[in-house]
């Protein structure tokens, strides 16, 4: 038995220096640190950039909003939680307006009727832009598969968090928010 | 990759779906061997695992609210909310691990037997967290070229989470059945953390998501070794135990 304890206090020893070992040859080989990341809809990634022409018809690049906490939602009319949740952003921009943040509600025109879209932006009083995604590439390219889709852009123009689903709370909306402004720009 | 299932005018986030389904199931295994070896109340199975959860999710959203105090303060109802992105998941660890702790205290619950108890549920819900990363494109790997890769966020990359999930199987199957009959207790559930810790330092080298810490380690990669250094500690402490009891029970 004692000869057992050895061995295995010798056991012990070769599994921690061949797995320290192991850990600090493949960080010199594989170089974590310089993996770059193409731009992708998720959590960590540059967000893909787009141009869509806002419901006045003038056209919003989201590369323009570097700098900013930028808030896409993806929405459509016919879609009750899309609608329930829309008070919260416009809430989120009568308390933050002027304050590095952007919120573009992108709607998905190419599945929605626009003159259903255009009545409830009017009769909620919307003022943050609604942008129109006629053909559907933007919310391809953000890979939305329900209904609605949230993304929190940081500063950098990096997607923080990515929220599927809703309505979303003021408070969940305003905490995520605040803590991307916390961050440096 | 899956990461919402349509069925009709329901939406139903897959991995999540598949991680109740990993609960169901391993504390199904788990009640089932706490019956056969009869270490452990079966009973308290169940009580232990569903104190951790309610702990754990009132936890979460109260550390999520401490974060805006103020906006919950105003509205209360926030609290209450069903909306999964408003939980902290470290808070939600920490205020379970103690709800078990002070379970477990409470009702006499010994550490070792129970930890082996539980030790089939940690190797399903580890099989089922590499599924649910499956599904939701979450853990991805390093970008590479190679017969197995996979198209993803962008990329070819290493398929880590099926990675996950085969480590994870291998993990269980040495795990469960060699150490049934052990009767080092704690030994069970040590090897589930060695194998797995050792799994993660390998598994963390083709990850494309890793955390760095110190310019370019991986933080998960030093974790790892960190409870590889715990557990092999504590399976030598348990082996001197045993020598010392068998020494003991010789003598009388």
């Amino acid at each position: 038995m004692k000869v057992t304890t050895v061995s295995f206090r010798w056991i012990q020893a070769l599994i921690l220096v061949l797995s320290a070992a192991w850990i600090a040859f493949t960080t010199m080989v594989t170089k974590p640190s310089e993996l770059g990341k193409n731009p992708a809809p998720r959590q960590g990634f540059p967000a893909p950039e787009f141009t869509l022409n806002s419901l006045a018809g003038d056209p919003i690049r989201v590369e323009d909003f570097r700098g900013q906490v930028v808030v896409l939602n993806f929405w459509a009319s016919w879609c009750p939680p899309c609608k329930a949740e829309m008070p919260a952003f416009e809430a989120l921009q009568q308390a933050y307006h002027g304050e590095h943040v952007v919120i573009l509600a992108i709607n998905t025109t190419y599945q929605d009727d626009l003159a259903a879209a255009t009545k409830f932006v009017a009769d909620n009083q919307l003022s943050f832009p609604i942008l129109m995604d006629k053909d559907g590439k933007v919310t391809d390219r953000y890979q939305v598969l329900a209904m609605p889709s949230s993304f929190f852009i940081d500063r950098k123009g990096v997607i923080q968090q990515v929220i599927i689903g809703g309505p979303m709370s003021e408070a969940l909306i305003q905490t995520q928010v605040r803590r991307l402004l916390q961050e440096a720009p | 990759m899956l990461p919402i299932l349509h069925i009709g005018p329901l939406a139903i986030q897959t991995p999540g779906l598949i991680l109740m389904l990993g609960l169901w199931f391993g504390l199904l295994l788990s009640e089932k061997i706490a019956r056969i070896e009869q270490k452990v109340d079966p009973n308290s199975i169940y009580n232990l695992a569903l104190v951790a959860l309610i702990a754990g999710l009132v936890g979460a959203r109260l550390f999520y609210a401490a974060l805006s105090p103020d906006i919950f303060i105003k509205e209360p109802l926030n609290l209450l909310s069903l909306n999964t992105a408003m939980l902290d998941v470290s808070g939600g660890l920490i205020t379970s691990g103690i709800a078990s702790l002070v379970y477990a205290q409470k009702h006499k619950l010994s550490l070792w037997p129970t930890l082996d108890t539980f030790t089939p549920f940690f190797c399903v819900m580890a099989i089922a967290i590499g599924l649910a990363h499956f599904a939701s494109g979450d853990a991805f790997g390093a970008p590479a070229r190679l017969p197995w890769s996979i198209y993803l966020w962008g990329e070819y990359r290493h398929p880590t989470q099926l990675y996950e999930t085969l480590l994870a199987l291998v993990v269980a199957i040495l795990v469960w059945p060699r150490q049934r009959n052990s009767m080092i207790t704690g030994l069970r559930f040590l090897t589930f953390v060695i194998l797995t810790a050792s799994g993660r330092i390998l598994l963390e080298t083709f990850r494309g998501d890793s955390t760095l810490i110190f310019g370019s380690l991986r933080a998960a990669q030093v974790a790892a070794w960190g409870a590889l250094a715990f557990g092999l500690s504590l399976i030598g402490t348990r082996l001197k135990q045993a020598q010392a009891m068998t020494i003991k029970e010789e003598s009388t």
